[in-house]
Formats: C-alpha cells, structure tokens, sequence
C-alpha cells in the first residue's frame, strides 16, 4: 500500500476508471502518474507541490435498499443507503473497492471530489467521502470540468469550488429515494401478485417514469391499431421542358372524391399548359446548434440508427478519451471560455477538418449559433479539439466526426437557398412546379454528409410560356396511421412532456425493451406491455399519469435552487403512494391472474417468427415434439388442418425469432447463437437466392 | 360479457374497450369511403380488410362484421 511509504496526500474521488488515469496523469508534473493496486482496485499517485492519489469508483457504489432485508414483500417505505453490495447481488467487488478507499482516506489530509458535476456524479462523490471517508463530505472540494482535457483539469484543481454541491446531491438523494419507492413497491406489487398466482417467478416491473413512458407506447398502439385508412387521391402532370421531365402537382394537394379527380383527369388530358407565374424567392438557412445529448441521440439514430443509450454510452467514451465535452448535457450553448479558436486549431491537424478550420479560423470573430435551453453545470457537447490516441472503432469514429463536423457548422454563415414556384394552368387546372436549389453553401459544407437538403434544379421558365404535357395521372393514396415510436421519436416525447432525466430515459426506454413490454426497433407494445399498463391504469391512475410525474419532477428539481424541501418531496410522494399500494393489495389475486394470463401470452408470443409464407394466414412458430423433446418450427395453422409447413431447428444454442425477413427472398429469420460459434442468421426457404449465392461463393472459393 | 373476437371481459356492446374502439374508428371511417367511392358497407368492409394499412383491431372487426352479417 503506498501511503505506508508516503506523507499526508491529497485524496482526490473520480467517478471512473478511465476519468482516475486521465486526472492523475493531467495532474503530474511530468505527466506520468504511478499506477498502483490494492486487492485488484487501481488507483493513481501524481506529484506535484503535493502528493496527489487519484481514487476510482465504479459509478455508484451506494444505493437506497429497505432497512429490513428480503424481497417478497411490500409495501417498504423505510430505507437507507447502504453500499451496493448489501443490497444487490453479483456488486461483490464494491466491498474491495470500498476497503481500499477508505483505506486510502486515513492518510489523506485534502480531499476532493472530482466525478462528473452531475447530479449522478455528485451523488456518487458525496456518498463516498461521507461514509467510506468517515464524513468528509463537509471538507471536501469539489473540481469542477466539462472536458477531460490537461488545461482544464489543472485549472479545475487550482481554483476548485469550496464546498460541494449540497443542494444538487439533496435534488439527487431525494430523486433516488422517491424512484426507489416507487419503483419497489409497484414493481413487487405486479411481481408478487402474478407470482402468487401461477406459482411461477417473472420480473414485472414499473416505476414513476417506466409507467409514464408505457402509457404514451400504450395509446400510440392503440390508435395504430385501431386504425382505418381512407382513400385520397393525387393528380401529377408530366410535363416537358428543354428535353427533360419534370413531375408537377396539382393545386389541391388530395382530392377526396374519385369523381372530382377524375373530371379533372378529363378535362386536362391530351391538353398543353401555359405558365401562368414563376415565384422565385431567397431563404436564409440558418445554421444548427450546438448538440445537447437528446439533440445528438435524434441525430444519431436517424443517419446511423443507434439507440439512444448507444449514442450516450458512445459519447460517454469519448468524453473519457478526453475527446470530446461532458456529454450529459441539455445546454445548447457554447460559451467563449472554453476557447473556440484553440479547438479549431487543434482539429486542424486532422487532415479531413485542415480546409474547413481553416476557413473559420479566417473569420474575424468566431460567433457560435446557439439554442435557447441552458445547462448551470457543462455547456453544449463540443469536441475538445484533442485526436484520437488510438484507432476509434466505426461507431465512435462516426459520432465523433458528427459532433467535429456540428461544432464546425455552428460558426458557419447561413445558406442561402433559392426556391422556385411556377403555376402552370392546364385548361382552367392549375398544377405547381416546385424547384429548390443551393446558391451559397454556407454551414452545410461543414456539415456534409450529414446534410438533409434535397435539390430539385428547374431549367429558366417564363410567364406566358407553352409547357408541353405529357400525361396527367391519378395516384391512388390512403391516409396512413400515426407511426409508432421509435426509441429517438420516444425519448423525444419524454424530454417534451418532461419526464425522466437526459441521464436516465435512454435506460428507462431499454428497460421496457428488457420486460418485454415491447419488442421491435418499431416499438409495438406486446401483450404484456398492454396488461401492465391496464393494471396500472385501473388501479393506480395516478402513478401512470403524466401530469403527476412531470410534477413531481418539476418538485425535485426546485430543490437544486433551495426553493423546495426534500422532506416534503418525499412526504408527499409516501402519501400519494400509499392508497395505490392498499389497493393493489386488495386486488392481488385479480391482477394476478390478469398478469399471469399476460406473461403467458407474451412468452407464445415470443416464439411466434413471422407470417408463414406457404399458407399465408398462419404463423410460424417455434415449437417442442411432445414425443422427442426437440424443437422445430411448425405453422400455427396445423392445428387447424390447413398447413403442413415445418422445417428443423439446431437443438444446441439459443434460437430467437429476428424480427426481421430475410432480404434474399422475404421469408421470416431466426438468430441462432451457439456458444464458441458465430452466430448467424437462419433462413428458412430451401430456395432462397442468398443461399444459392452462397452455395457459389463457397465452390469458387475451393476451386481456387 | 365477453368480447365477441377476443373474449377479454368488461364489454360493451359485445365488444371490449380495444374493439370498441376499432369498430367506433370503421363506423366513422365509411362516410368518408361512401363519399369517396360510393360503394356500400359490404364493399368497404372487404376493401378495408385487404388493405396493408388498416390495424390489426379494426381488420379482426371488420372480418367479424362482414361474417355476422352485422352493422
């Protein structure tokens, strides 16, 4: 152990691994930090006017848990914090790893807290330094950072705060203590009840955000479901112009009688048009603002199709290769301290970003567009201008490109666009040309290629002129059913109604993923999520409604500017909460067995592998041979008399219907996984062209 | 009651909430299809039964319309 060997030290707390390293290293006058171990836990020593040891945690190594212990029984509003191995299993190693802190914090005569300044990371420090430390909560200091980076850890450790963050760790205790009583008391409420009444084991969980979140899935579902398409229709003229076509529309844009569209058909068929007015304008496109993380989550799931919590873990990694900004952030502003100039500078050492910094470097003054929300704790995400020490793999190169190419495009000028409109009456029928095209780039250079803009060049055309039309058609259209989420379009949803935190809904959306109350990158509610939600509805109305969670979020976060209490938050959340639970008691065998009937359908459902493709109403389904045991995939309908289909499965591993057709030929897939081999998708079609394609490559390649 | 396509309990009109709601959406829906197309219920329930964008709930409705004969 070092500090056997050294003086009095200054103890400073990260909330990483990674975050320990970098700080120590940031820290020590030649840049090399010792590393040291104890019982496996690492730890840093950096010298500097003073020692330095750099300790990590592992994100939370204390958590809320019931002051009495055991699991199958509720209601528990008496709790505690306790170290996380108290309360959960397999957070064996939280014991070490809180032995060598506190064995660290005897010789240390400073300390500072230095996790992320975050509610989370000023959680996790504080209830380190108060019970591993012994109650050094009120001499610690707090650094403060939005970047990993040397010159703002050093500055962060020369001028820390004084005193930590009391009334963000309250705002965040009391948020932990509020979601935990919920969250264990509905959950072993659902849990229990279908638990006693099947007599089989399934986790079934809510909480004050989960149920909330489920609700807007639920009534999306249920209007896609419900849903009834009408008919419309389109007119479009083809029309010709110096050689070329072009696709103009009609004045109405959807006609809703067939007979209206086809006078109109009539009436201009085998007819010329004659340009009636060109409208040309300019338009300003302004250019983005800086990413806050929902704003980089959209972003990325809708160019590479990440899920929110793949962004944030992605970005998260990034900020720890002191690549990029603190990204756990719902700023959208980039302020001047953190020094626009140097950034670009240092990005242009990246041969891809040496042009465009280049340019803005030029530039007399660097004015960042900004939004309007604001964060008191980091600013916007921004690259911190360092490059990669090592090759990033494709996803983290992707997302950091994005936040460089974003950062750039903010203190780009706007575009200018041009849009083009010329009437063309076709025998008393008006139909529209539209054009569009770029005149001055501006920022989408910077921002290219994830640019969105789409351009539609018309050749010159004049009042007055003849326009010779080829043909006018009807399209035939139906209107189409509100879309399901997504989990970008939801997680949206929840920062609009303003449930969750940018730290917890990407989890909370992959947590309804985890109890199969939702499956599907399009998330359609199962059977399961719906009966959930009914229970929740019928009973606790209150806990699902979402007027009640954005309240009691709202509540919490006056704590952090000392205009509410904790004590009343909580009293008040225990007394909303009390009812609900009486309730649900009363009613346990009721919703158990609507549960249980629940679970059960969701595990059928979870066999079902997709539309049979012979029969074409039945299902195919993976299913167990009563005689031998061993699993096959059959169609729903041989029960029926109506389809024989069935194909055999591979009996090692792990079989789970995709989701997916196959994109040779359409069938429904599996994905197989046996352990030491790659898993692989399974198509079923004996004469899928993929497998013959397959079957090619495989020759070639033995006659080579 | 029980729900005539699903027999989930708690019905209405012999449909439960999440039928209910599908057969309200078809009712409502063909006075739109009648002005359209001026075609009759029968039609529209077959039209709408064959189209890929119709809900899975107002499809089982209608196929369970257009069996019982039933407006």
């Amino acid at each position: 152990m070092v500090r056997a060997r050294m003086g009095k030290y200054t103890l400073i707390i990260t909330e990483k691994p990674d975050a320990a390293q970098r700080i120590a290293s940031a820290l020590d006058v030649k840049g090399k930090a010792k590393k040291l171990e104890d019982n496996g836990v690492p730890y840093y020593v950096a010298k500097r006017d003073k020692d330095i040891v750099v300790v990590p945690a592992l994100g939370h190594l204390y958590t809320v848990a019931e002051e009495r212990s055991g699991r199958s029984y509720y209601p528990v509003f008496s709790f505690k914090w306790v170290p996380r191995y108290v309360a959960e299993r397999g957070a064996k190693q939280i014991r070490t790893w809180l032995e060598t802190i506190s064995k660290l914090a005897k010789d240390a005569e400073r300390f500072i807290d230095a996790c992320d300044y975050d509610i989370e990371g000023s959680i996790i420090g504080y209830c380190i330094l108060k019970y591993a430390c012994g109650d050094k909560d009120g001499i610690s200091k707090r650094m403060k950072y939005s970047t990993l980076t040397k010159e703002e850890l050093e500055k962060s450790y020369a001028e820390p705060l004084p005193h930590l963050d009391f009334t963000l760790i309250e705002a965040g205790r009391t948020r932990h203590e509020v979601d935990w009583i919920y969250g264990v008391n509905l959950s072993r409420a659902l849990t229990i009840a279908a638990r006693d009444w099947s007599g089989k084991y399934a986790t079934l969980s809510t909480g004050r955000v989960q149920g909330p979140t489920l609700r807007f899935l639920v009534a999306r579902e249920k209007a896609f479901r419900s849903f009834v398409p009408t008919p419309y229709w389109e007119i479009k003229a083809e029309v010709e112009m110096n050689g070329s076509v072009f696709e103009a529309e009609y004045e109405e844009e959807r006609i809703e009688i067939k007979s209206k569209a086809d006078a109109v058909l009539n009436a201009c068929k085998g007819k010329d048009g004659q340009v009636e007015k060109v409208d040309i304008r300019q338009f300003r496109q302004m250019p983005p603002i800086p990413f806050d993380l929902g704003a980089l989550q959209r972003e990325a799931y809708g160019l590479f199709g990440y899920t929110p919590r793949r962004t944030s873990n992605i970005a998260q990694r990034l900020y720890l290769e002191a690549l990029i900004s603190y990204p756990r952030t719902s700023s959208q502003k980039l302020p001047p301290a953190i020094n626009y100039k140097t950034i670009l500078k240092n990005l242009s050492k990246a041969p891809e970003y040496k042009k465009l910094t280049a340019e803005l470097l030029t530039k007399p003054e660097l004015k960042p567009k900004e939004g309007k929300k604001e964060d008191p704790a980091h600013p916007a995400i921004y690259p911190t201008g360092n490059l990669p020490e090592r090759v990033l793999d494709a996803s983290e190169r992707k997302v950091w490109d994005l936040i460089v190419r974003r950062f750039m495009a903010v203190f780009a000028e706007s575009a200018i666009r041009q849009s083009m409109k010329a009437c063309i009456n076709v025998n008393g029928h008006r139909f529209y040309l539209r054009g569009r095209r770029t005149l001055k780039e501006g920022w989408l250079r910077f921002y290219e290629p994830y640019v969105r803009s789409e351009e539609v060049l018309l050749p010159s055309i004049e009042e007055g002129q003849t326009i010779n039309v080829r043909k006018v058609f009807l399209e035939d259209k139906f209107t189409k059913p509100p879309p399901r989420y997504n989990p970008s379009s939801l997680l949206k949803r929840m920062e609009e109604k303003g449930i969750g935190t940018k730290a917890t809904r990407a989890n909370i959306i992959q947590t309804l993923y985890d109890r199969k109350y939702v499956r599907d990158e399009r998330m359609v509610v199962t059977d399961l999520g719906f009966e959930v939600l009914e229970v929740l509805e019928k009973y606790c109305p209150t806990v699902v409604s979402i007027k009640f969670t954005s309240e009691l979020e709202e509540r919490m976060d006056k704590i952090q500017t000392n205009s509410e209490k904790r004590e009343n938050v909580l009293v008040d959340a225990v007394e909303i909460l009390k009812p609900v639970i009486e309730e649900l008691k009363d009613k346990e065998k009721t919703i158990g067995e609507q549960l249980s009937n629940a679970i059960k359908r969701a595990r059928l459902e979870e066999r079902i592998i997709g539309a049979c493709p012979v029969c074409g109403t039945g299902k195919l389904m993976i299913l167990y041979s009563r005689k031998t045991g061993k699993r096959f995939v059959g169609c729903t309908n041989y029960f029926k008399g109506l389809c024989k289909t069935s194909f055999p499965l591979p009996q090692k591993g792990t079989v789970r219907p995709l989701g997916k057709n196959c994109r040779g030929c359409g069938w429904p897939t599996v994905h197989v996984r046996i352990r030491g081999k790659r898993p692989w998708t399974l198509c079923f079609n004996p004469e899928c062209p993929l497998k013959e394609e397959r079957r090619k490559r495989i020759e070639m390649r033995n006659m080579q | 009651m029980k729900c005539v396509i699903c027999n989930r309990e708690d019905c209405e009109n012999g449909y439960c909430e999440l039928h209910r709601k599908a057969y309200e959406s078809i009712v409502k829906k063909y006075e739109v299809w009648k002005k359209a197309l001026e075609i009759s219920w029968k039609e529209y329930l077959s039209e709408i039964i064959k189209n890929p964008l119709t809900g899975e709930w107002a499809k089982e409705v209608a196929e369970y319309l257009i069996e019982s004969g039933e407006k």
